[in-house]
């Protein structure tokens, strides 16, 4: 059974097609990465999916309800965690999720109830919760925005960016969190510029570009679709656009680029290819042969950062840094 | 159960609302507590003084009476009359400062040098001759007395024209008394029969002027400005509220979060209107308290009709709020369109200046503000004392215009959805 339905969805503002001609189907209990640059058109999507704006063409249905005719029960199943930290920071995490519960029709002890379950999930301590959100960390803010979309159990959770900002620890801690909100049952889609993330979390992404769908399937049919099976990395003393352009020569190579890697905090020099330990000794001896010093080398199976890559022409991580 | 499932959400919506407010220190201050602030400033400094009261009248004296004058060749100190007319100015509560000359701006000490630094608002110079001229003590060879007016010299502030106006009016008056008292003693001094007919041709016409009982009480300028003060409620507590509701919202992201939830775009609405009008009322009663508190009003109470106007008030203030919160693009828009508005508004409402005092123009707008009408039935029922009957002009020009700027404010907010 599917709990998403997008069927020939097509949304126009004006002149500008913002969403071209998709179709997506998500199965109960999958968790499904939607990826693509800015202006892809997946925020058009998700407010679609929960009823914000209706599509110019096409259907989509969410538990089996149509948004078009039964929006309200679309609404009583759908959680959405939306990428800002959308919560009342006057209150307490106790009061805001008091507020939203309301907003979905508990009351009373059920609303009590719900509140401790989804606190002891996110595992915020009985001092924490007491305090005003204007005085939580980061961290700590993306639990309890989670926690408000879980309040009702929604069948389907849309997930927008859910770990944008947060550091490594407190990242995993809520790929914990959605982990466990798969096991539940719980049918997720996710919006995410980590392709890390979708890779460890997601069994279906769909890569869109300019309004259209360019690639559907799980990660690891992705990454076998592009049929190049190692990344060669480089890190030069110096990134110059000869050295990119001279990496293109060499036949088997299907794209070489460069990306700012936050770890060693320097550019580095990526190189796409079918047979990484063919290429290597020309790689290494060109780049030497043009006056560059080679400061590390690495080789890695193609991930799916590579195959946004291949299939965009950008990185995801360019995208961030632009908007 | 859906109504009871509504409800819950309209108060959960109306409370946070609330809490929004009542947990921001900015926020109580200027939705709740700034016209309480404009109140108290201008109700110290303008609204205890009653019409007689003229202790802020600051007179600078020069009274040269009682110097060495020649009087039919002899020599006259006699300052009776002149020290007499200084010391009923002192007893008719004026603030009266003493000088030994009228001198210039330069000279410090001289009444000319207090005018042009503020200290007086009027001098008045007493001539030498003010007694012996009004005591007929000029006479001719045969000692028959020569009629000789005795002149007094007022110099004022050309800088504070409507100060220095007032001050000379109040003086003006002062010396109209003064000489009718004169006149009398000297009618007195006349045989009897010349009397009556010497009264009627020195004071041919006789002028009474006194306000008129419109509250059965002793009104002053605050027992006006305190029921006026809740046209000032709507502006600040009603109209900024509201604008920043939608708006304020929006901005956080916590309006798409609501609308995403099972929640009727309607009831979201509903929830905001009705945390407009609990601040509405709150900022309403704390102005209320404080007139009785602080400036001890006098007052007329007619609790149902005042709370009635107030949310008829209250409807066209929140109408215009939700048009500004729906046309703009966030909350800092929203804030500045709507102090663009309410501070300019708030002088044309007639609650702290009259609006007959203004240019035609001006007070046809402002006649057109239902805000206004709210003032003008406050006054009406809170210090007059008038019957409803009195006032339903007012409260019907309230309910119109609350229904067009209240269903002009829903419309906006509709098409406010649309851009989420």
């Amino acid at each position: 059974m599917n709990d998403i339905e997008i069927d020939s969805v097509t949304r126009r503002f004006e002149d500008t097609i913002a969403v071209d001609n998709v179709s997506i189907n998500v199965a109960r209990g999958e968790v499904f990465g939607l990826l693509g640059p800015n202006g892809a058109g997946k925020s058009t999507l998700t407010k679609m999916l929960c009823g914000m704006i209706n599509p110019t063409s096409g259907a989509i249905k969410v538990g089996g309800y149509s948004i078009q005719d039964n929006l309200m029960k679309v609404k009583e199943i759908i959680g959405v965690v939306p990428q800002d930290i959308v919560l009342y920071d006057y209150l307490n995490a106790h009061e805001n999720l008091a507020f939203f519960g309301k907003l979905y029709g508990l009351s009373g002890d059920k609303l009590r109830n719900r509140i401790r379950e989804v606190l002891d999930f996110t595992q915020l301590g009985e001092k924490a919760v007491k305090r005003r959100i204007s005085t939580y960390s980061g961290g700590m803010k993306r639990r309890i925005n989670i926690a408000v979309a879980l309040l009702h159990k929604p069948q389907v959770l849309l997930l927008d960016e859910p770990t944008a900002g947060l550091d490594p620890k407190n990242k995993l801690a809520l790929w914990e969190i959605i982990q466990t909100l798969h096991e539940e049952g719980r049918t997720i889609m996710l919006t995410t510029h980590m392709m890390d993330e979708a890779e460890e979390l997601c069994n279906q992404v769909a890569i869109m570009n300019k309004g259209r769908v360019i690639a559907l399937g799980s990660p690891r049919q992705l990454i076998k679709k592009v049929k190049m099976g190692n990344t060669i990395t480089v890190v030069p003393n110096k990134m110059t656009p000869q050295l990119i352009e001279a990496m293109r020569k060499f036949s088997r190579v299907e794209r070489s680029y460069k990306v700012y890697d936050e770890n060693e905090k320097r550019e580095t020099l990526k190189i796409i290819t079918e047979r990484a330990e063919d290429i290597l000794p020309d790689v290494v001896s060109t780049i030497s042969s043009m006056g560059t010093k080679i400061l590390s080398v690495e080789l890695s199976r193609v991930t799916l950062e590579d195959v946004f890559i291949l299939l965009t022409g950008r990185s995801l991580r360019e995208e961030e840094e632009q908007s | 159960m859906k109504l009871k499932r509504t409800m819950h959400q309209v108060f959960a919506i109306a409370r946070t609302d609330f809490l929004g407010i009542a947990r921001n220190k900015t926020a109580i201050f200027f939705t709740l507590l700034f016209p309480l602030f404009f109140l108290i400033i201008i109700g110290f400094t303008f609204g205890t003084q009653s019409t007689s009261e003229t202790s802020r009248v600051h007179i600078g004296i020069v009274n040269f009476d009682g110097e060495m004058i020649n009087v039919n060749g002899t020599i006259s100190e006699n300052s009776t009359i002149g020290d007499a007319f200084v010391q009923n100015l002192k007893d008719a509560n004026f603030t009266v400062y003493e000088y030994s000359a009228y001198g210039d701006k330069n000279t410090n000490g001289t009444a000319a040098y207090d005018i042009s630094r503020r200290q007086i608002k009027i001098a008045v110079v007493i001539p030498s001759n003010f007694t012996e001229a009004l005591s007929y003590q000029y006479t001719n060879i045969s000692g028959m007395p020569i009629p000789t007016k005795a002149s007094l010299e007022l110099y004022t502030d050309p800088s504070d024209p409507t100060g220095s106006i007032i001050a000379q009016q109040s003086i003006l008056g002062f010396i109209l008394e003064f000489i009718k008292h004169y006149q009398e003693i000297a009618i007195n001094q006349l045989p009897s029969g010349f009397q009556e007919y010497a009264a009627v041709l020195a004071d041919p016409i006789t002028v009474l002027t006194s306000e008129a009982d419109v509250s059965g009480r002793q009104l002053r300028w605050i027992d006006y400005m305190v029921p006026g003060s809740l046209g000032l409620v709507l502006l600040w507590s009603g109209l900024n509220h509201a604008s920043v509701a939608i708006a304020g919202e929006r901005t956080k992201g916590t309006f798409q979060r609501m609308v995403i939830a099972p929640v009727s775009p309607m009831t979201v609405l509903v929830g905001k209107v009705i945390s407009c009008l609990i601040i509405v009322y709150l900022s309403a009663t704390i102005m209320l308290a404080a007139g009785i508190l602080i400036f001890q009003v006098n007052l007329y109470w007619n609790i149902p009709v005042i709370a009635l106007a107030i949310f008829l008030g209250a409807i066209s203030a929140i109408g215009l709020g939700l048009i500004i919160s729906s046309i703009s693009k966030n909350v800092e828009a929203a804030d500045a369109i709507t102090i663009l508005i309410s501070v300019p508004l708030q002088f044309f409402i007639g609650a702290f200046f009259p609006l007959s005092i203004m240019p035609e123009p001006a007070q046809i707008f402002g006649e057109a503000l239902p805000f206004t009408k709210l003032v003008y039935a406050m006054q009406s029922i809170m210090t007059k004392n008038l019957p409803f009957e009195a006032v339903v002009p007012e409260f019907l020009y309230m309910s119109i215009s609350g229904l067009i700027l209240f269903a002009l404010g829903i419309i906006a907010y509709q098409l406010s959805l649309k851009r989420l």
